[in-house]
């Protein structure tokens, strides 16, 4: 396992190196000037290019590149062209918040998605299976802005029983930091219980009809140890898939939510930067959005080669 | 046998009468009226091609048909003394993997693989004997031991394709076998197997048979499996029983066209020299079966009176057949020289 891990990371960097060529070329070119955006009514020729050379816009791109991914390597990203803080301040800022709505979003969508995926594939054409269909496919369809707004408006509102919106860091006051994620976390896992769910569904399908099923209930194994410790276990692989690929697009996808319940989140910040054409801002953020991807993939085969022993032959 | 002890030594250790099964959509039955007897520590062999229903015989008296799409019309089958076929399924589960067991086709499939070989046979163990892990542990050791699996220390904790594929079966039969089983039921134990891998998981299905007086229920399509291991034989084709008895009996002097057309198309049985015989047709769809004896379409013999189903009368010596022409006056016929084998042979 270790042998693989340190393979795997191995592999990723220079998977991340080609990423960040990509984005820096992405950046440049997109429309539209930074140092415009940054000047403002200002338009003095003396001026921009005074910009110019003081964030060396000016050099040749692959200078550019060097200095930017050289600075990256040791941990700096720059400053932002438009408010001077250090980049990798400002995400270290705002991710932590969005990790937080994304992992409490993502157990509530487990608790929910998993086992109605069980239940309805093992009672599969029943009422409940119908029903829980219907729900999930009422969860998929419901935008989250709105059951946010309803959301606010019953429980917060009308009922005074959550905050309606802020956020207080979790290392300041756990229950305090809780309750004011709990709505948002909700409204997100809901949309991906339903995701959840349906793939929960397909792949405990597949399993129940498997041969080694027939194998458990012939050695007469109650229904619970045959649908859990010998369906579900082999059900998880996917289950595992979806969840790291929701959780990756949580990070960068919950800006509608975060901004129904004003959170400083990640989402808000991806959005500023791009249309403030903070350059240094949105590198930033999308190597270290793709930095997470990977991880997650790596989290991802990790759990794979510890539910099938298969895997763990294979180099 | 422990739980045989109440039993008079004349009772047989199972009983099935006029099992038929049924499946949704589909207007025949599959199996339609089985009928079996088995002693404690006999062998029955089941023979039939693909789809005469043998399989979805020896899943229905574990239990383990897919229901829905199938259904169980009518039959009664009494495994030491209780009807298995009317009991709470909480009850069964108590019998099958305990008083009864059964191996499957592909042990590739049937094992889990996600769990270790000695664990899929300790939680065998732990179901039906209430012991705790250790003891378990210690009885799936022995099992491996007695399936002739070398190194079984090492095996215990290995995964099912960690294995070959014959050792893969052992651990099968070491799963079944564990909680010592009255019943074996075996569904073409040997078909996904080499050859010679094939001859030595018989050789030790019939010595661990020998050592724990278990019956066996082994269903094939390979005439040679049954002159191996069987006592009786049971051929079936689209769904009936055609033809049953002594092995020595029915092998020596099969009586039903579809049994002597099975054995002429055996390499090892059939007529020496010149090509193999072949029984020309198919076996009926089973939306289309017809009224009377299901062979009919096929047989060389068949006349008017094929348009009724013929019933499975006793020759004598236990030997039944469900055929209008039974017995047959002259010996075997020339399933050769039949106007439909020549056209096919052309």
């Amino acid at each position: 396992m270790i042998g693989f891990l340190i393979r795997r990371l191995l592999i990723a960097i220079p998977t991340i190196l080609l990423i960040s060529v990509f984005v820096f070329a992405l950046q440049k070119l997109l429309p539209g000037d930074p140092v415009l955006a940054m000047a403002g009514e200002e338009r003095d020729p003396a001026v921009l290019e005074f910009l110019r050379e003081k964030y060396h816009l000016n050099d040749p791109l692959h200078r550019q590149y060097l200095s930017w991914i050289g600075g990256a390597v040791q941990g700096d990203l720059g400053v932002s062209l438009r408010t001077q803080q250090p980049v990798l301040t400002l995400i270290g800022e705002k991710l932590p918040v969005t990790i937080q709505l994304a992992v409490m979003a993502l157990i509530i969508a487990l608790v929910i998605g998993v086992p109605t995926g069980v239940i309805s594939a093992y009672r599969k054409g029943s009422l409940i299976d119908w029903g829980a269909n219907l729900v999930a496919l009422s969860g998929l369809s419901i935008p989250n802005f709105w059951l946010g707004i309803m959301l606010i408006l019953l429980v917060s509102v009308k009922w005074g029983l959550l905050p309606a919106s802020g956020y207080v860091p979790l290392s300041e006051d756990p229950l305090q930091s809780i309750r004011t994620m709990i709505m948002p976390a909700f409204v997100l896992g809901t949309g991906l219980a339903a995701t959840l769910m349906r793939h929960t569904r397909s792949a405990m399908l597949g399993v129940l009809r498997s041969d080694y099923v027939r194998t458990a209930r012939a050695k007469g194994l109650s229904e619970r140890v045959v649908v859990i410790k010998h369906a579900l276990r082999n059900a998880l692989v996917p289950i595992v898939t979806v969840t790291t690929l929701l959780f990756g697009e949580l990070l960068a996808g919950a800006v509608l939510t975060e901004q129904i319940f004003t959170i400083p989140g990640f989402g808000k910040l991806v959005v500023d930067a791009v249309f403030n054409r903070d350059y240094a801002v949105v590198q930033g953020i999308v190597l270290c959005t793709a930095v997470a991807f990977i991880a997650m993939n790596i989290l991802a085969d990790a759990i794979y080669r510890i539910l099938n022993p298969r895997m763990r032959d294979e180099q | 046998m422990v739980s045989g002890a109440h039993m008079t030594e004349s009772t047989p250790l199972l009983q099935v009468t006029d099992l038929s099964i049924r499946f949704a959509g589909v207007p025949g039955n599959l199996v339609d009226g089985v009928s079996l007897t088995l002693n404690a520590g006999e062998t029955l062999c089941v023979v039939g091609e693909s789809g005469c229903g043998k399989s979805l015989t020896a899943l229905a008296l574990m239990g383990l048909l897919p229901m829905p799409p199938a259904r169980r019309m009518s039959g009664q089958a009494i495994f030491e003394g209780q009807d298995l076929f009317d009991m709470p399924l909480e009850a069964l589960k108590d019998i099958r993997g305990n008083r009864m067991a059964m191996i499957f086709q592909e042990p590739m499939t049937s094992l889990n693989p996600a769990i270790k070989v000695g664990e899929q046979i300790a939680e065998a163990v732990r179901r039906h004997k209430g012991v705790n892990r250790e003891q378990a542990r210690a009885r799936a050791l022995e099992m491996l031991r007695r399936v002739r699996i070398p190194a079984p220390e090492k095996r215990l904790d290995e995964y099912p394709h960690q294995m070959s594929g014959g050792m893969r079966q052992r651990a099968m039969i070491a799963m079944a076998l564990a909680n010592d089983p009255a019943l074996l039921i075996a569904d073409e134990p040997t078909t996904a197997l080499d050859v010679t891998v094939q001859a030595q998981v018989l050789d030790l299905m019939r010595t661990l048979q020998r050592e724990t007086n278990a019956a066996l229920i082994m269903i094939t399509h390979d005439l040679g499996v049954v002159a191996e291991m069987a006592d009786t034989v049971v051929v079936m084709y689209a769904g009936r029983i055609v033809e049953a008895g002594p092995v020595r009996k029915v092998f020596e002097d099969p009586q039903h066209p579809y049994t002597i057309g099975l054995m002429s198309s055996m390499p090892d049985l059939g007529p020496r020299g010149g090509r193999l015989v072949t029984i020309p047709g198919v076996v009926p769809p089973a939306d289309a079966m017809p009224e009377g004896c299901r062979f009919a379409a096929r047989c060389p013999f068949a006349g008017a009176d094929c348009a009724a189903a013929p019933p499975l009368r006793d020759l004598g010596d236990r030997h039944r057949v469900a055929c209008w022409r039974a017995p047959l006056e002259f010996g075997a016929p020339d399933l050769a020289a039949h106007p439909a084998a020549q056209g096919a042979a052309s």
